[in-house]
């Protein structure tokens, strides 16, 4: 019999466990930590100046024009959402799936998940000439007739997909963590937080009855999220694939961008994973090298798939006989943004087969720098699709040139001052491990070692 | 006694009383009164306080009162009560008034649309003869000159430094200067400088002024043609400007000569010559020769290319072929060909036999042709020689006394600017010792050489009545400014006999004062008036006028009373005279002996042409940004002047799009951007002038550069072209804005071309359709539907519609930065494609607008129903709604939504809010615009045609841009109207809907460009260059 590698190193007993988590909430943060959240902060605070700018003069401070109607809002907006399909992959669907693996990165991932999608919620709101008004786009009774809103339109099922993403991300996330917020509140010396981890805690008391119910609310949230993973990234790339412009008007772009999220998602991940474990060392015993070797198998995957939606892209604009589409495709690749095609398939397709390779998988330098790639390929896979698609379209009169102004950078480097903002904050405040799912798989790997 | 006391007592008693203690009061009550309050009522001051509670209050009050005072002072504002409001005017409803308007050349029966007593849209007078309801660009722009920020608001005064060269000013009066004016001036040493006038009551006055008071009258233009003239008066002794009938013409040469877009009187010349384009007729030919490209050119079945110094080669080569076909036989010509026979060698530019090949066309078509010359670009050294050898050709072509007239110019009182010389020495001898200039812009217009501005400055006194403290107003000491021309009474015969008239529509805005009045005032001061110089104002100088000379002329037999309400409610009568419009003066004999002065001169290695363009014209405009945006028909470049040049000599010296070239003639520079030009001969640089204005104005200054500095004069003439020019690159690179990103159509098929065979083989020749089908059935539209049907045979892409859309819609400017940033606001934009080898391609021109899709893409793709079909068939636009996703925009495959970047209604600067048309939304901030078929238009006439209870009629409404639009390229109306015209264009067999493979099923049809010429220039398909 193959003996199972240790899901979670160091021998550790039930005690050091719950110790070693709950440390990090517990104990004031140290300096590599703090050097992190002021940076986060700052960024932060900068991302909030630009968008007040932009949101008091106009759009035209960003790079958009006619006709590049949609640019970095949109793009970063994508990006973001794309970003939070690895944490419910991970937390739903390999939960389903029974992958005990997932226990020690589920909750970190579903953090993530929900912080991706706070940021990305922004954008749209942000890009729109009135942001003000946005609240328009849902369907509430009014008095304007009532005027209701335009259910044709791809952006109004993405309001539906990506809220509705955001509210069961956020529960399951939620749920998944009362037993360990029970935890917490049961260590804690101060009276503050007491209440805090009390009132987060609903009362749990740990009774079989709770755990009973317990478990079936999580498989139960654990099958409503699942078809979230497939849904919400269909549904954002409705945004482009209902439009009839050449480059957006394309079947494959639900398969191509669920695959495209997972692979940014997971890329995410490890960038993630690789800080959280050099910033809180403890966690590499939690978080080992075989979590991080399977999510670059799975960055591996994704990225051949996304590979093959961009090569049948290309097959399907030529066998199409579309005029128009097929410039689109041969402009992405040859006209003045063939950079951006470029980085992205070096990023996205070429960059990601050194995991072919054990030892690569397993090299946390690699792994971040190639999780790094992932990350700046799939913004410029979004940048490709909406940017060169909309700059030529039809009419050549038309054809114009996108550049990125302080703003877009503004908005995009800030964007990820918020996110990390707010997750630095959650590995403070909340336990960042799941406390009592690691619990029952300490013992595997561990059958048949006597001297343990 | 007794009684008295009584009585004093009385009065001492209370009025009312609650007692009798009280009524007697007495020392007790008193007393007890003291008691019972704190501070009594009769205590004359408080003993305690030291104030009675009263006093207290009254002062309290008073302080109160007083503070207030000081803080809040009420302005004094009136409201008038509505049932007093003035008459004619009915809030909410517009009132149109016939005037004139002049611009350039041109001489335009206007239509000004008033609200609430302010002019807010000129458009043409369909009764008047020249214009007939279309309008130009500038033309349609010149509200804003109305309403221009920078205009001056009164009378001033330049504190001129040593040099006459600072631009700072103090008010002053117009008494004041009348009086320097009379004092500095000896008798008949006045000088008045003028534009040609085209006012007949003005320049009655003028004379009348001169007779008077022995003042010199001079005048100079700030465009010129008194080339064209001498050379009238050389060839026919006759110094006329002469009146091309290309409605006559089956055959039109152009050489170097923009009569679509820039020579003498464009809006006719356009009018006219879309007339003879109908394809299913006899269609002109339209051939042009030249070395820049022009807009004629881009409407040109054939175009050739040719240095300027070439041009005489052309007309003299095509002599030289009639005369070996056998068919002129003229001992002069004969000279002069053989003074020419070494100069030929080595003008080979074309195809072998052409000029052959023309002199045949033009042969067949003798009486039916016109040869066309003239204009800045014909301004060589040779620019006089060209002139008469021309003439000679539309001699021997009988064209002379068919389609050239000479006795109906469409500006008959030019006079050019032979004045200068006149001026400049009277001033030099002391002759005059102080001027008034009106009307025209020398020290910008004229060569610096011409020694017009050292002139000015040397003398003692100088006025100026423009609008600004510009170019002349600098170096004038005083400053009094003109009415705007809708502030100002005033006639125009641009024709002899077509007589226009100008109504106020507003009272003037500033401190203004006429020009005409400004005489009257001196002339009556001087004491030596008489006459009609007596007149009280130019208005009653005017009516004086119009009943001694005008009324009898017209006749009609009416008092006079109800002649002048009629003529000011129709904006124009015709004489005798004017009622003969139409017809042609009889031919006359060509001196032969002038032919012999023409010698062959050499051509420059690089040569230089200066022209206006035809967005800006003399630059006189250049402070209204709507004509700053225009794009140029040919290059679609906005907001600047460039070198143009060839694409080849580009190649050839490493030049690329916006590198700084200095340009050298003789000791004079300029540096400018270099624009590739396709079609440029390769030997040539052309700019623009009408750029680099200073002191016109905030918009103008620092537009561009002033490139007439770099004409000269060579034998007495103005020379503006084939100038021999040094170019040298510099480091530098100034981006240019075009609002046009790609200039080809890549094999697509946008814009369909055929040739007049093709098209009378098969009328749909070209067009490729496509299959389209659809799962849903129609919508049908019960009451009417709007539609646009676009001639592209007719349109020649001057833009004129554009900016009157502008000016309809209140569509904002943007400025250069924006335009190269993407961000246009155009409802309607021409799109002009090259097509054919880039050394000399054909151009075609596209107006676009909201195409009002049947199956709009906007529509479906909005969130918030912000875009949604109205029950018209068009496609609305509901700003309110709008959340600004842009989405509508990027799904619109026609690219014609445009948004809201910015809160454009805040650069709105005070008057020029006044120039908002208030039925048409301002548009926020953050919303999507775009064309709306005018249906505020629609609207109005639909509730005109109810209260009149009648149906709505074909032509009750118009869309701005096509009621604007002179070759009749746009035609609007409801095609639920079997008969309309616009349903007539959607039968056409040679009609197609832009990207039709979509089926969007536009409301907008084009039909194809027709070219009558054997061969198209077509694109290999390919992405060849012409970015």
């Amino acid at each position: 019999m193959i003996r199972r590698e240790p899901l979670v190193e160091g021998n550790k007993s039930l005690k050091q466990v719950t110790d070693d988590i709950c440390a990090l909430v517990e104990r004031p943060p140290g300096k590599s930590w703090m050097a992190c959240f002021a940076s986060a902060k700052i960024l932060f605070l900068f991302y909030l100046s630009v968008m007040g700018m932009i949101v008091a003069t106009g759009m035209g401070l960003m790079g958009v024009n006619s006709p590049v109607g949609w640019g970095t809002d949109i793009i970063t907006f994508v990006f973001w959402i794309g970003i939070g399909h690895a944490g419910t992959l991970i937390s739903a669907v390999l939960f389903l799936f029974r992958q005990k693996w997932r226990t020690s990165i589920a909750r970190t991932a579903e953090a993530m998940t929900v912080f991706a999608v706070m940021t990305a919620g922004l954008f749209p709101v942000l890009h729109t000439g009135r942001p003000w008004h946005a609240y328009w786009l849902l369907p509430y009774p009014n008095q304007r007739g009532p005027l209701w809103v335009n259910f044709r339109s791809p952006l109004l099922w993405d309001v539906f997909a990506v809220s509705t993403y955001a509210t069961v991300s956020m529960v399951f996330w939620y749920i998944g963590m009362v037993p360990d917020l029970a935890t917490l509140r049961d260590r804690a010396k101060n009276k503050v937080r007491k209440a805090i981890y009390g009132a987060l805690s609903l009362g749990w008391r740990g009774t079989a009855k709770q755990w009973n119910h317990f478990e079936m609310v999580y498989m139960l949230l654990a099958g409503l999220a699942t078809p979230l993973v497939l849904s919400v990234h269909s549904i954002v790339s409705f945004d482009f694939a209902v439009a009839n412009l050449p480059g957006w008007h394309t079947t494959i772009f639900p398969p191509y961008f669920v695959a495209g999220a997972i692979f940014s998602g997971f890329g995410m991940v490890v960038t993630l994973m690789v800080i959280l474990r050099e910033v809180m060392p403890v966690f590499k015993d939690y978080i080992t090298m075989n979590h991080m070797e399977n999510m670059n198998k799975i960055i591996m995957t994704t990225g051949m798939l996304v590979g093959y939606a961009y090569a049948s892209e290309f097959f399907i604009a030529w066998y199409s006989g579309s005029k128009y589409e097929q410039y689109v495709f041969i402009n992405r690749a040859f006209g003045p943004y063939w950079w951006s095609y470029w980085i992205m398939v070096t990023c996205n397709v070429v960059i990601p087969q050194v995991f072919w390779f054990k030892r690569f998988r397993r090299s946390i330098p690699v792994m971040f720098v190639v999780s790094i790639f992932v990350n700046i390929g799939m913004w410029f896979e979004r940048f490709v699709i909406t940017v060169t698609s909309l700059h030529r379209d039809f009419l050549p009169s038309s054809w114009g040139m996108f550049n990125l102004t302080f703003y877009d950078l503004g908005a995009i480097f800030g964007s990820f001052g918020m996110f990390f903002f707010l997750f630095l904050l959650y590995t403070r405040v909340l336990p960042a491990v799941s406390i009592a799912e690691v619990k029952p798989v300490l013992g595997v790997g561990k059958e048949g070692d006597h001297h343990g | 006694m007794g009684n008295e006391n009584m009585n004093e007592q009385d009065q001492n008693r209370p009025q009312y009383w609650q007692d009798l203690e009280e009524w007697r009061q007495s020392d007790e009550f008193k007393e007890m009164v003291d008691k019972e309050f704190q501070s009594s009522p009769f205590a004359p001051e408080d003993s305690q306080s030291g104030f009675a509670r009263r006093d207290f209050l009254k002062l309290m009050g008073a302080s109160m009162a007083m503070t207030s005072a000081g803080c809040l002072r009420r302005p004094e504002q009136r409201i008038v009560p509505y049932a007093n409001r003035p008459p004619e005017i009915l809030p909410g409803r517009a009132n149109y008034y016939s005037s004139s308007l002049v611009e350039g050349g041109e001489a335009f029966g206007l239509v000004v649309k008033t609200r609430e007593g302010r002019p807010i849209k000129l458009e043409g007078n369909p009764d008047h003869p020249f214009n007939e309801g279309s309008l130009s660009a500038r033309g349609n722009a010149y509200i804003l000159a109305l309403y221009d920020p920078d205009r001056l608001t009164g009378p001033k005064q330049n504190l001129l430094n040593k040099e006459k060269s600072n631009r700072d000013t103090v008010s002053s009066t117009f008494e004041e200067i009348d009086k320097a004016f009379k004092q500095s001036t000896a008798a008949g040493k006045l000088g008045l400088v003028t534009r040609s006038i085209m006012s007949p009551s003005t320049r009655e006055l003028i004379s009348e002024f001169v007779r008077v008071t022995g003042a010199k009258h001079y005048v100079i233009d700030d465009l010129d043609y008194s080339v064209v003239r001498e050379g009238q008066k050389k060839s026919y002794g006759q110094e006329v400007l002469p009146r091309y009938r290309l409605d006559k013409a089956q055959y039109v040469l152009t050489i170097d000569t923009d009569l679509l877009g820039s020579y003498l009187t464009p809006v006719e010349h356009k009018k006219m010559f879309s007339k003879t384009r109908n394809p299913e007729g006899d269609m002109s030919k339209l051939v042009s020769f030249e070395s820049l490209y022009s807009m004629t050119g881009s409407n040109a079945d054939e175009r050739f290319r040719i240095r300027p110094s070439e041009q005489i080669k052309v007309v003299v080569g095509i002599i030289s072929e009639l005369i070996n076909k056998g068919r002129v036989s003229d001992s002069a010509a004969r000279d002069l060909v053989n003074r020419f026979k070494n100069s030929f060698k080595g003008f080979q530019p074309f195809e072998a036999g052409l000029l052959g090949r023309v002199a045949d066309e033009l042969w067949a078509n003798r009486g039916k042709s016109v040869v066309a010359v003239g204009g800045l670009p014909t301004q060589t050294g040779l620019g006089l020689d060209l002139q008469v050898a021309t003439n000679y050709l539309n001699s021997i072509l009988g064209n002379d006394g068919k389609t050239i007239d000479y006795e109906r110019s469409a500006h008959n009182s030019y006079a050019g600017t032979n004045d200068i010389e006149r001026f400049v020495s009277d001033v030099e001898a002391g002759r005059i010792e102080s001027v008034l200039i009106h009307g025209v812009n020398p020290a910008y217009s004229q060569p610096n050489d011409s020694g017009l501005v050292k002139a000015i400055k040397s003398l003692k006194l100088a006025a100026y009545t423009g609008a600004y403290n510009d170019e002349t107003g600098q170096i004038c000491r005083y400053l009094v400014p003109d009415h705007n021309q809708l502030e100002n009474w005033g006639d125009v015969d641009g024709q002899t006999g077509t007589i226009g008239i100008l109504q106020p529509t507003i009272r003037p805005l500033y401190k203004t004062r006429a020009f005409q009045d400004t005489l009257l005032t001196w002339v009556q001061t001087s004491g030596r008036a008489s006459g009609l110089l007596k007149a009280d104002s130019y208005y009653d100088y005017l009516r004086s006028y119009w009943r001694r000379k005008v009324q009898p002329a017209v006749g009609g037999g009416k008092s006079f009373e109800d002649f002048w309400y009629e003529v000011l409610q129709t904006g124009v009568v015709r004489t005798s005279e004017g009622r003969r419009r139409d017809s042609v003066s009889s031919s006359r004999s060509f001196r032969s002996s002038s032919l012999n002065t023409i010698i062959p001169q050499p051509s420059s290695e690089m040569e230089l042409v200066l022209y206006p363009s035809v967005a800006l014209g003399d630059g006189s405009l250049a402070n209204i940004p709507w004509l700053q945006e225009l794009p140029d028909p040919v290059s679609k470049i906005v907001w600047d002047n460039y070198i143009s040049i060839s694409p080849a000599y580009a190649h050839e010296k490493g030049i690329h799009e916006g590198d700084v070239l200095d340009a050298k003639v003789g000791e004079k520079t300029i540096a400018l951007p270099a624009h590739i030009q396709p079609g440029m001969h390769d030997a040539v640089a052309a700019i623009a002038i009408g750029y680099g204005r200073m002191g016109g104005g905030k918009v103008a200054e620092g537009i561009g550069k002033r490139s007439i500095h770099l004409a000269s004069y060579f034998e007495g003439q103005l020379q503006t072209s084939g100038l021999s020019v040094e170019l040298k690159k510099t480091k530098k690179n100034i981006p240019l804005a075009s609002p046009q990103g790609h200039h080809r159509m890549e094999g697509r098929q946008i814009v369909v071309q055929a040739t007049q065979d093709q098209y009378k083989k098969d009328p749909a020749a070209n067009i490729h359709k496509h299959k389209v089908f659809s799962l849903w059935g129609k919508h049908e539209y019960k009451g009417h539907r709007w539609a646009l049907g676009v001639d592209l045979n007719a349109c020649n892409g001057c833009g004129d519609c554009v900016v009157a859309c502008q000016s309809e819609n209140n569509v904002p400017t943007v400025g250069k930065k924006y335009v190269m940033e993407g961000r246009i606001m155009h409802w309607i934009r021409i799109d002009r494609y090259y097509s054919g080898d880039p050394s000399n391609p054909a151009i075609v021109n596209m107006p676009v607008m909201c195409q009002h899709c049947e199956n709009a893409p906007c529509e479906t793709v909005c969130p918030v129903n912000a875009t949604v079909h109205g029950d018209e068939g068009t496609n609305d636009m509901i700003y309110n709604r709008c959340v600004g996703t842009r989405y509508c925009a990027n799904n619109c495959p026609y690219k014609v939504r445009r948004f809201n970047w910015f809160n454009y209604v805040k650069q709105v600067k005070e008057p020029q809010h006044l120039a908002m048309n208030p039925e048409v939304t301002v548009r926020a901030r953050g919303v999507m615009e775009k064309c709306t078929f005018c249906n505020h238009r629609v609207k109005e006439a639909k509730m005109k045609a109810k209260t009149e209870n009648r149906p709505l009629a074909e032509g009750d409404v118009q869309a701005a841009c096509a009621a604007s639009c002179g070759a009749g390229a746009l035609i609007f109306g409801d095609i639920n109207d079997p008969n309309s015209k616009v349903s007539q264009h959607f039968n056409k067999q040679n009609g197609y809907s832009l990207l039709e493979e979509l089926n969007a099923v536009p409301m907008v049809k084009y039909t194809t460009k027709i070219r009558n010429t054997s061969e198209l220039k077509l694109d290999d398909n390919g992405h060849g260059g012409g970015h």
